[in-house]
């Protein structure tokens, strides 16, 4: 097993460095030029070429690729994320205050779509093909295909527009985090319901289970010891792919409840052509992304040995 | 399920002859009639140019539906090629078409799109490329799980001692057996790519105006939310609705293959 841990680790490490170079690369080879970009966010006119000489050389667009990498990645490793090309700040500290509004709410959304998502899917396949298990289908393909920005419209248009009882835009205090929770947290709710309905339904068809019940093991017994843990798997698998849902609704509902967060921070970064921000927000979605999967790697090898042996 | 299938068949018809069936121009400009009410003229109601807006959904369904078809077409080449080099090529080429696949999946696609479309410069092209370059990684991972479960069989032996070349191996024994479960994957992401147009468009990074598109439309409606909220109403119905048919048309599929051997099942959930 700590073998098998350890090639995990390998892999995730070749990801990582491998996200890092693809990043890289997407910034460097972004049409346009960059310098006039930058120019143009700093002091709001046109510039003669002096000045865009000037500011290529500063920001160290002149170097050439690999130059410029070794620039980029050596302060990097040592946890730097360098300076705004634009504003000259740090961009680490921004990227922390961004953090500190996206984190809460993502938690938020997740804790509230596992507290709804879970008992639905245990009350749905009690029956099978009931009404509720039907309801929770319906529910589960709806909030797949409802894409989150014009849920958070809807939810803005309803709740802030004509019932007037929550604040819209801005992130001021708590209350103006229930409207985009909630539009993260339907659609998590959705997908988990889904993921779990049909794991448990998968579990309860395991060869062993009959062989159970003819010894008279009760049923609630069954229910934990043996039905509960196989339709674990699948849940902890979603869960990876769950994040990302979740990482790429927050870019949206951010955007649209003007929240200061990690998604707003991105865009606004991508149309300031801030390179340093861009590539600082990439790369740690890429890295909490292969952390988190590599996570799940590691618990399906501790649960589960059978899993992993055909992966490569 | 009937319905569902009749459903997407409405939306195959909408995207490919929705133009003509347009009352209006989707871009002739009439400001004294600007952000009407739904009327026996203005079916849907006109937007904040006075234009009309079903006929504007009629022309967005080609520019969203057609788009999403084609990249989702994109993926599915790049990454069934990519996932049959994996399966066919020996160890070293498995491990780093599986370790690119990885990289690529490294990044949550929303934000890779976004990231990609807004260095490019908004625009269709770019909106393109941005969305086949993060969309190919399903297709790989499943049509190299089903590639090496097909090496093994007799048949595939068989036909490699007989001297068939990889190539014919491939078009003859791989792809049967793959078109299946790729099928399931391509629906899934169809829908996504729908998604992710309009996601991008509703940041102004998708189709330029004044060209409509249902994320644009969605976008321009925000504004007028207050005085006109069923503009807003229009665009996302329209999503919604053609998502949910081609995700219900991918479940149906997939169970019926569930049914036909349960193997494939689990690979094509992957």
């Amino acid at each position: 097993m700590i073998r098998s841990i350890l090639s995990l680790l390998l892999r995730a490490l070749v990801v990582v460095s491998g996200a890092s170079i693809v990043t890289f690369i997407l910034l460097w080879n972004a049409p346009g030029d960059p310098a006039l970009a930058i120019a143009m966010a700093r002091y709001h006119q046109v510039v003669s070429a002096d000045v865009l000489d000037q500011v290529r050389n500063e920001v160290g667009l002149d170097a050439g690729f690999w130059s410029a990498f070794k620039a980029w990645i050596g302060p990097l490793l040592a946890g730097d994320f360098g300076k705004s090309t634009v504003t000259d700040r740090e961009v680490w500290p921004e990227l922390v205050t961004a953090m500190s509004y996206t984190f809460p709410l993502a938690m938020l959304a997740l804790v509230c779509g596992m507290c709804v998502a879970l008992p639905l899917a245990i009350l749905a396949t009690k029956h099978p093909g009931s009404v509720l298990d039907r309801a929770a289908i319906g529910m589960a393909s709806l909030g797949a295909a409802i894409p989150p920005y014009w849920l958070g419209l809807l939810l803005i248009l309803l709740f802030a527009v004509y019932l007037d009882w929550l604040p819209a835009m801005g992130a001021l205090s708590t209350t103006h985090m229930v409207l985009p929770a909630l539009t993260l947290g339907l659609g998590v709710t959705a997908s988990l319901t889904r993921i779990i309905r049909s794991g448990i339904l998968d579990a309860r068809e395991q060869a062993f289970l009959p062989a159970f019940r003819r010894r008279c093991v009760l049923s609630r017994n069954i229910g934990r010891d043996h039905i509960a843990p196989h339709a674990t798997i699948p849940v902890i698998t979603v869960f990876g792919l769950e994040l990302a849902f979740l990482l790429e609704g927050l870019v949206m509902v951010e955007v649209i409840f003007g929240r200061p967060g990690l998604g707003s921070f991105l865009v606004n970064a991508i149309e300031a052509r801030d390179f340093p921000k861009v590539q600082a927000v990439v790369l740690l979605t890429a890295l909490v992304f292969v952390v988190i999967n590599l996570i799940i790697d590691v618990i399906y090898q501790v649960i589960d040995p059978r899993i992993g042996e055909h992966d490569a | 399920m009937r319905s569902v299938i009749a459903l997407s068949c409405v939306f195959f018809l909408l995207a490919v002859f929705g133009p003509m069936l347009a009352p209006h121009d989707p871009t002739a400009i009439n400001i004294p009639n600007r952000l009407n009410a739904p009327s026996a003229e203005w079916l849907l109601g006109t937007d904040a140019l006075g234009r009309d807006i079903l006929s504007r959904l009629l022309y967005g369904a080609r520019r969203s539906l057609g788009l999403a078809f084609l990249v989702s077409v994109i993926g599915l080449c790049i990454g069934t090629l990519a996932g049959l080099v994996a399966a066919q090529g020996g160890t070293a080429a498995d491990w780093m078409i599986m370790r690119i696949t990885d990289t690529f999946l490294a990044f949550p696609e929303l934000v890779a799109t976004v990231v990609i479309a807004g260095l490019l410069g908004a625009g269709t092209e770019s909106l393109t490329f941005a969305l086949s370059v993060t969309s190919w990684m399903r297709y790989t991972r499943v049509a190299r799980g089903i590639g090496l479960a097909q090496k093994s069989r007799g048949y595939v032996v068989q036909a490699k001692l007989a001297g068939l070349s990889p190539l014919a191996i491939a078009r003859w024994h791989y792809l049967p057996a793959l078109v299946p479960s790729l099928t399931v994957v391509w629906t899934g992401m169809f829908a996504r790519a729908i998604l992710g147009i309009s996601a991008l468009g509703f940041l102004g990074l998708g189709v330029q105006p004044p060209m409509p598109e249902w994320g644009t439309m969605l976008l321009d409606a925000r504004i007028h939310m207050r005085s006109t909220p069923l503009q807003m109403i229009w665009p996302g119905l329209a999503v919604v609705t053609s998502v949910l048919a081609i995700n219900l048309c991918g479940d149906a599929l997939r169970d019926a293959l569930a049914k036909q051997n349960g193997h494939n099942l689990r690979s094509a959930q992957r």
